[in-house]
């Protein structure tokens, strides 16, 4: 990337954080102008190096009431849930227009997700493959917010599409729902155990002995059950156990869509 | 031992900013200019434009945004007149800190390290 390019990438990252921090459409307009200025004059050819980490500066340059220290705990919502990729996207962009922001993926492969209550803000979401780098992405205000195995999700604030509008008045409550996945994923399942039973049909065939045939598919259904018997296995069931279990089937299934 | 001039900085940096219009109105990279010139060393802009921010904030400087004829516009800052008197009552304090600490460290026998 050149130094304008790099330029152009840190000061869009920067419009849309202080966009989402409240400061008006004038004042980011005027900001980023000032900075762009700064930096020409200065000759700086690393905004980073220059002005910090987006988001610390973009932090930096809010409104004191804004965010003082990040909002205070009691006003923000966290929320874990999952979903494979048959209806992620979907289901990212309805969350996200319910204020709820995706911090990070965790080690489970869920959705970390918060809500502001104070000042809820709409958010838009895209699922890559992680092979398309960030630098495609940032200049359009797209930021990683999490990745697995071959997947990076992206997110952006509306606020750098919609300004203030992008404000929630009324956010409706958290879902009490924390696994979403999609009837394609439940199909997968069940064809991957039907071709699980018809290899142990083929194998006992194949040599003559039907033992040895249900003995490849017990084999086989053993190595499947580990990851699926995850799901299962349990028994109360707080929203976000369930989501836990619904990791190991929904990491199979991003691996084979 | 640490150099602690970088905290001392730190902790004086709004009222250099103060000190810097007194002179007239100014934009972020001409004072970080001017610091450097006071022998600050370089002021980074993400040093600088958050002081700037919460100068403005507090009433202590006002910022007007012009467009440029050519290249960007910049915000340019001036005094305010709480901002005139917060550098007055802040900065002679300052200079009594200063003061007792000079004189301590003289009977001590410390020299300024050039």
């Amino acid at each position: 990337m050149n130094m304008q390019d790099q330029q152009d990438t840190y000061l869009t990252a920067l419009a849309g954080r202080l966009r989402a921090h409240g400061l008006s459409a004038d004042r980011v307009e005027a900001t980023v102008a000032d900075l762009t200025a700064h930096l020409e004059e200065s000759g700086a050819k690393d905004p980073e190096a220059e002005f910090g980490p987006v988001e610390e500066f973009a932090r930096q340059l809010a409104p004191e009431a804004a965010t003082p220290d990040g909002p205070p705990e009691e006003h923000v919502e966290t929320w874990r849930w999952t979903a494979d990729t048959g209806v992620d996207e979907e289901l990212l962009n309805r969350f996200g227009d319910q204020g709820w922001e995706v911090e990070r993926v965790d080690a489970v492969g869920r959705f970390v997700s918060h809500r502001d209550l104070a000042r809820p803000q709409r958010w838009e979401y895209r699922r890559e493959l992680i092979t398309r780098g960030r630098e495609d992405l940032a200049p359009d205000g797209w930021e990683v917010c999490g990745t697995w195995v071959i997947y990076a999700w992206f997110k952006r604030p509306k606020a750098a599409s919609l300004g203030p509008a992008a404000e929630i008045a009324a956010p409706p409550p958290a879902p009490e729902r924390t696994n979403f996945l999609s009837r394609k994923f439940y199909a997968l399942l069940a064809s991957l155990g039907a071709a699980v039973a018809l290899g142990g049909i083929a194998a006992g065939l194949d040599d003559g002995d039907a033992s040895s045939g249900l003995d490849f598919a017990a084999g086989l259904l053993a190595g499947a059950c580990v990851p699926f018997g995850l799901i299962v296995a349990g028994g109360c069931c707080s929203p976000a156990v369930t989501a836990d279990r619904t990791y190991a089937a929904t990491y199979v299934w991003r691996l084979y869509t | 031992m640490t150099d602690r001039r970088a905290s001392w900085f730190k902790g004086v940096l709004d009222l250099l900013v103060l000190a810097s219009l007194t002179g007239g109105e100014s934009y972020g990279y001409e004072i970080a200019k001017l610091l450097g010139a006071a022998g600050f060393g370089q002021i980074k802009g993400g040093t600088l434009y958050p002081v700037l921010n919460r100068l403005e904030e507090a009433g202590l400087v006002a910022a007007e945004f012009r467009a440029a004829e050519k290249g960007p516009g910049r915000r340019y800052y001036r005094l305010t007149d709480a901002g005139r008197e917060t550098l007055g009552e802040q900065g002679g304090l300052w200079l009594a800190f200063d003061t007792s600490v000079r004189e301590l460290l003289a009977q001590a026998g410390v020299e300024p390290t050039r």
